[in-house]
């Protein structure tokens, strides 16, 4: 402030200075004026309530008490644009989000200012190169600070920040182009969504690089018109990658299983191979129902496909891991193969398991392998209308630079060259020949109106069913999502969620990684609960590879995985009650206690939130005894007193069991039909927790209890919250009393991993739920088939059950209490 | 009764809010020194205390990071004796390893075309790099090392934001002041290393003397 007041302060002229001439008199007057006007506007900037991923997770953690953006008057957070003067552009962003970014920076007055925080939304980031990613928010409309980082500390945030203070502090009020005549911002044009993104300012590029492609493809000898092909043939040219395969002789048990179930449907429906059952397509829904109904397997957890592009035989495959939630332990794994590969499909199983619902849409959307007799098959990542299936083996992204990763290009020879400037954005795109980007209209994406049509509702009155839109840009959807409710007044008749829109592209990417290299890709699954991620992918691999982990490294690895499962319950303790209404008291209570606990993994790993800590085998770095005294104190001290001042304030708070008893209710049947795991299974009284059921890691050791409620609504949810933090205390309380020194590290711990060919599915108990890996490999360093099961995308499934015949505003908390992160729904 | 428990719950409230004022007044008017902000922010002390930015910094334990640079033994300005003895051998394993892909690097050669240990160029695109580590974690030569400074904040990306060697290349005293353990360790294990290097080299000279003596003995 020092300085700005001495420029407005006219001091008196020191003796022997030089008088203003009249002439500049005015000018001296305006830069006064400045000052004072600058000075206004850099302390009053309120930002724009948004936020796209990871980054606004540091976003919130940097208005919150720790750091506290309120100190430089930029706290005021609103939800709309329209009241707005600064948008954070933080965290990835997607194809399927850009139009509605452009929309929302649009209706913000002048003037406005855009931060673009971390490594994605300045350049696309480690997701750069996914098929539903920009390269940058600048491609579309002009950022005015670039903070990097993935994600920036709060501490960068607010460097961003000053620095935006700078640069509004150099402004006059006699250039500003808002006072301008000539110079006033028109709306930017919002890009569309066609067979890939597409600007509309660049449609004459589009149209020449068609007629180009066509072209090409009418003249007779067939150029080679892919962008990457390398201009000199490197030295050893690329080999096909080698499909997998495997030793597929049947187990045991695999055997006595598919011979029972032939025996009884009296067909050879079913043939084992290795531990999992290949089921005739035409058969697959007798097989399903024997498999729920008589063996008890009741439970479909996942359902995802596979591409064996070069196989001999069916090239698609779709996996299915059905469990039994009475008896517990390992999966029964069952597969289907299409027999046409042009045209594949499947029968659905939606019928039996709805909990196929979304993910069959998935597979369907990734793959291209309809299901016949789905409800709704249409895709759902994706936008109608995209170009091709991106999980394809034979599809190319608009940024492809090759098919694994390490790119050849980066060394020895590596000058450094952005992808998106070297390989124009619509090369690798396959416009159909009717595409005309002038009245092009994407399907699905739009609510142009509300439908309202007259109806009448139950107690016999006359009403409107309207169509509301709610997301992707919300403040209670807790992220990027959307929900396209039908209402009768103010009761939901239908929810239909819309997703995709923070689909960063991980399977894919994931298949161009090498094993280690998805390690801090997890990181980014669900960003509030890295250490578990990194858990259940080490896991996974650990599996597959057969490496043994160290006692200590285990330890470590359950206390870190604990410690995240109570924050985690505790900021979506915080967050829920924030949709209730109870506004950001228990929220930053929460994230307090949250600040102890970064601090802790900080130290450990060296990040806050992506912390990429183990490794296969054990974890990257040991802790120290300070560390785990400092532990020891936050688990006996901070987090209890924390969850109990929470329930002071919450758990006999008349507004909040009001609001929450009874609502959204659901029966243990349905919800295991769903597929929901996790705190919400539990709520409705099921005892399932994957630690006590299918033990992993060192949980065999510990004594704790896996606590349930009976009645399954949202209050039921929250408190289920509660309980299972101090059963993650009582854990975390024995873990940290029974680690002993020892090696943190088995097995080699080399870069590039050779996992074994054959395919894993390997699955945790994560914070939200059942968080399965399952990938398949072809003994080289790549996965083949790298896919995550993860329980905030299962989950919501249900939230159309939930929601139908609810309010509104109850919908919110409904959907609050599922506890979803988008960066792992939509992965 | 009613309303009884809204009563407790701003009960918590209030004692939050007092809490933190009794502990601002009892360190009135010194809050933003070094040894205050310590002693508020240590575990189980009472109150919220907000760290005023950018006048007050977090403390940043020692495996921090945020972004890789290059470690160099020259400690004065010359960018020429930077690039000289900078650590880099140009061995390409951050680049391999890089998740994000984010590591360009140009391998310096002879004049005849022969590869030389060290980089050209080298290039760091900052808005692919997803801060991981792998790199620094996987150099077999310490070179690339985390850095701490996280206020890179700019208006513009298209040069600040792609790291060229000169801009990376930072003297092995920054490594040492940010991460004191991890120098100290490494730096043995490399001096180890180093001797162990020497004495086989001894041992082989030795040997082939040996080998040498007796071959003219038989002559």
């Amino acid at each position: 402030m020092t300085v700005e007041t001495s420029q407005v302060e006219t001091p008196s002229l020191p003796e022997g200075s030089v008088p203003v001439p009249e002439d500049l008199k005015q000018n001296v007057f305006i830069s006064s004026l400045d000052a004072i006007y600058n000075w206004g506007r850099m302390y009053s900037t309120w930002p724009m309530m948004f936020g796209l991923a990871c980054c606004a997770i540091e976003f919130i953690a940097m208005a919150a008490s720790r750091f506290d953006i309120d100190r430089f008057g930029w706290g005021l957070t609103r939800s709309s644009p329209r009241q707005a003067d600064l948008m954070f552009v933080s965290g990835t962003v997607t194809k399927k989000m850009a139009p509605n970014i452009v929309r929302l920076f649009n209706q913000i007055g002048e003037p406005k200012y855009v931060i673009s925080v971390g490594a994605c939304a300045n350049g696309g980031g480690p997701f750069k190169e996914g098929y539903n990613v920009v390269s940058g928010i600048d491609k579309y409309m002009p950022v005015d600070v670039y903070i990097p980082g993935c994600p920036p500390t709060p501490s960068a945030l607010l460097q961003g920040v000053v620095a935006l203070q700078e640069k509004i502090k150099k402004q006059s009020i006699r250039t500003v182009p808002w006072y301008q005549k000539d110079q006033r911002n028109d709306s930017i044009p919002v890009p569309q969504l066609g067979p890939d993104i597409f600007d509309p300012r660049d449609i004459p590029l589009i149209e020449k690089e068609r007629e180009e492609r066509k072209a090409l493809k009418d003249a007779p000898p067939a150029e080679e018109v892919v962008a990457e092909a390398p201009k000199k043939p490197s030295r050893r040219a690329p080999k096909p990658p080698k499909v997998p395969a495997w030793d597929i002789t049947p187990t045991e048990g695999a055997q006595a299983l598919a011979d029972q179930i032939n025996q009884t449907l009296d067909v050879a429906a079913v043939t084992p191979e290795k531990d999992a059952l290949v089921v005739d397509p035409s058969h697959l829904i007798a097989v399903a129902q024997y498999i729920r109904d008589d063996l008890g397997y009741n439970y479909l957890s996942n359902v995802t496909g596979v591409d064996y592009l070069g196989r001999k035989g069916p090239r698609f495959e779709v996996v299915y891991h059905a469990y039994s939630i009475d008896k517990g332990g390992g999966p029964i794994t069952f597969k289907a193969r299409p027999a046409d590969d042009d045209n594949p499909k499947l029968p659905s199983l939606v019928s039996l398991w709805n909990s196929a619902n979304l993910q069959e849409r998935e597979v369907y959307d990734l793959y291209g392998i309809r299901f016949e007799g789905h409800p709704n098959l249409k895709r759902i990542l994706m936008w109608e209308g995209f170009h091709g299936h991106p999980m394809r083996k034979d599809f190319k992204e608009a940024y492809y630079e090759g098919a694994i990763k390490p790119f050849s290009n980066r060394w020895p020879n590596g000058h450094h060259q952005r992808i998106d400037f070297k390989n124009p954005y619509n090369k690798n795109v396959t416009y159909p020949d009717d595409f005309n980007p002038e009245t092009w209209k994407p399907e699905g994406e739009h609510l142009d109106a509300l439908e309202v049509h007259q109806v009448e509702n139950i107690a016999g009155m006359k009403t409107d069913r309207i169509k509301v839109n709610f997301g992707p840009q919300h403040p209670s959807t807790h992220g990027v999502f959307r929900m396209v409710l039908t209402l009768e007044g103010e009761t939901i008749v239908d929810l239909e969620p819309v997703l995709g829109y923070l689909h960063r592209n991980h399977e894919k990417i994931g298949e161009r990684n090498g094993w280690l290299m998805n390690m801090p890709y997890t990181d980014r699954l669900d960003y509030l609960t890295s250490m578990v991620n990194n858990h259940a992918y080490a896991l996974l691999v650990e599996k597959m590879a057969n490496i043994q982990v160290p006692d200590r490294a285990e330890y470590i690895r359950v206390i870190m995985s604990e410690l995240t499962r109570v924050f985690s319950h505790l900021v979506l303790i915080g967050f829920y009650t924030n949709d209730l209404g109870c506004s950001f008291t228990p929220l930053l209570y929460a994230l307090e206690a949250r600040e102890r606990i970064l601090d802790l993994f900080e130290a450990a790993s060296g990040a806050r939130m992506m912390v990429n800590y183990m490794r296969f085998g054990g974890v990257a770095y040991d802790v120290d005894d300070e560390w785990l005294k400092l532990a020891r104190f936050h688990v006996q001290d901070t987090l209890p007193r924390t969850l109990d001042d929470l329930e002071t304030l919450l758990s006999e708070n008349e507004i909040v069991l009001t609001r929450s008893k009874n609502v959204g209710a659901l029966s243990a049947e349905r919800l295991i039909a769903n597929g929901v795991t996790g705190p919400m299974l539990r709520a409705a009284g099921v005892k399932y927790d994957v630690r006590k059921v299918e033990p992993y890691s060192v949980y065999d050791r510990f004594d704790f209890e896996v606590p349930t409620l009976q009645n399954s609504d949202i209050f039921d949810r929250y408190m289920m919250r509660v309980l299972e933090i101090r059963q993650s205390l009582r854990i975390l309380e024995q873990a940290l009393d029974q680690i002993e020194a020892g090696s943190i590290m088995g097995g080699k711990g080399a870069y590039s991993l050779r996992v074994p060919a054959g395919e894993a599915y390997s699955r945790i108990e994560s914070p939200k739920g059942e968080l399965g890996f399952y990938a398949v490999s072809n003994g080289s360093g790549n996965p083949w088939r790298y896919r995550v099961r993860s329980p905030s995308f299962v989950n919501l499934t249900a939230l159309s059950e939930m929601s139908v015949g609810q309010k509104v505003a109850d919908a919110v908390i409904i959907l609050g209490a599922i506890d979803i992160v988008l960066g792992e729904v939509d992965r | 009764m009613l309303g009884w428990g809204i009563v407790k719950g701003l009960g918590v409230t209030l004692r939050h809010f007092v809490t933190t004022y009794v502990e601002d007044l009892k360190y009135y008017p010194q809050r933003a020194t070094k040894s205050v902000m310590e002693y508020r922010m240590a575990p189980g002390s009472k109150g919220i205390y907000t760290i005023q930015y950018p006048e007050e910094k977090p403390v940043l334990p020692e495996r921090f990071r945020f972004l890789p640079f290059l470690v160099t033994d020259y400690e004065g300005d010359d960018l020429q004796k930077r690039h000289d003895e900078a650590r880099c051998t140009s061995c390409g394993i951050c680049a391999k390893v890089c998740p994000a892909q984010c590591i360009w690097m140009v391998r310096d050669t002879k004049p005849d075309g022969k590869p030389l240990p060290r980089s050209k160029e080298f290039y760091i695109d900052v808005d692919m790099c997803m801060n991981c580590g792998y790199c620094a974690e996987f150099c077999p030569f310490d070179s690339i090392i985390m850095d701490h400074d996280y206020a890179l904040a700019d208006y513009e990306r298209d040069v600040a934001h792609i790291h060229n060697i000169d801009r990376l290349l930072k003297p092995a005293s920054h490594y040492k002041e940010i991460r004191p353990a991890q120098y100290v360790q490494r730096e043995e294990e490399r001096r180890l290393a180093e001797e162990e290097k020497k004495r086989k080299a001894e041992e082989k000279a030795k040997r082939m003397a040996a080998k040498k003596a007796a071959a003219a003995a038989r002559k």
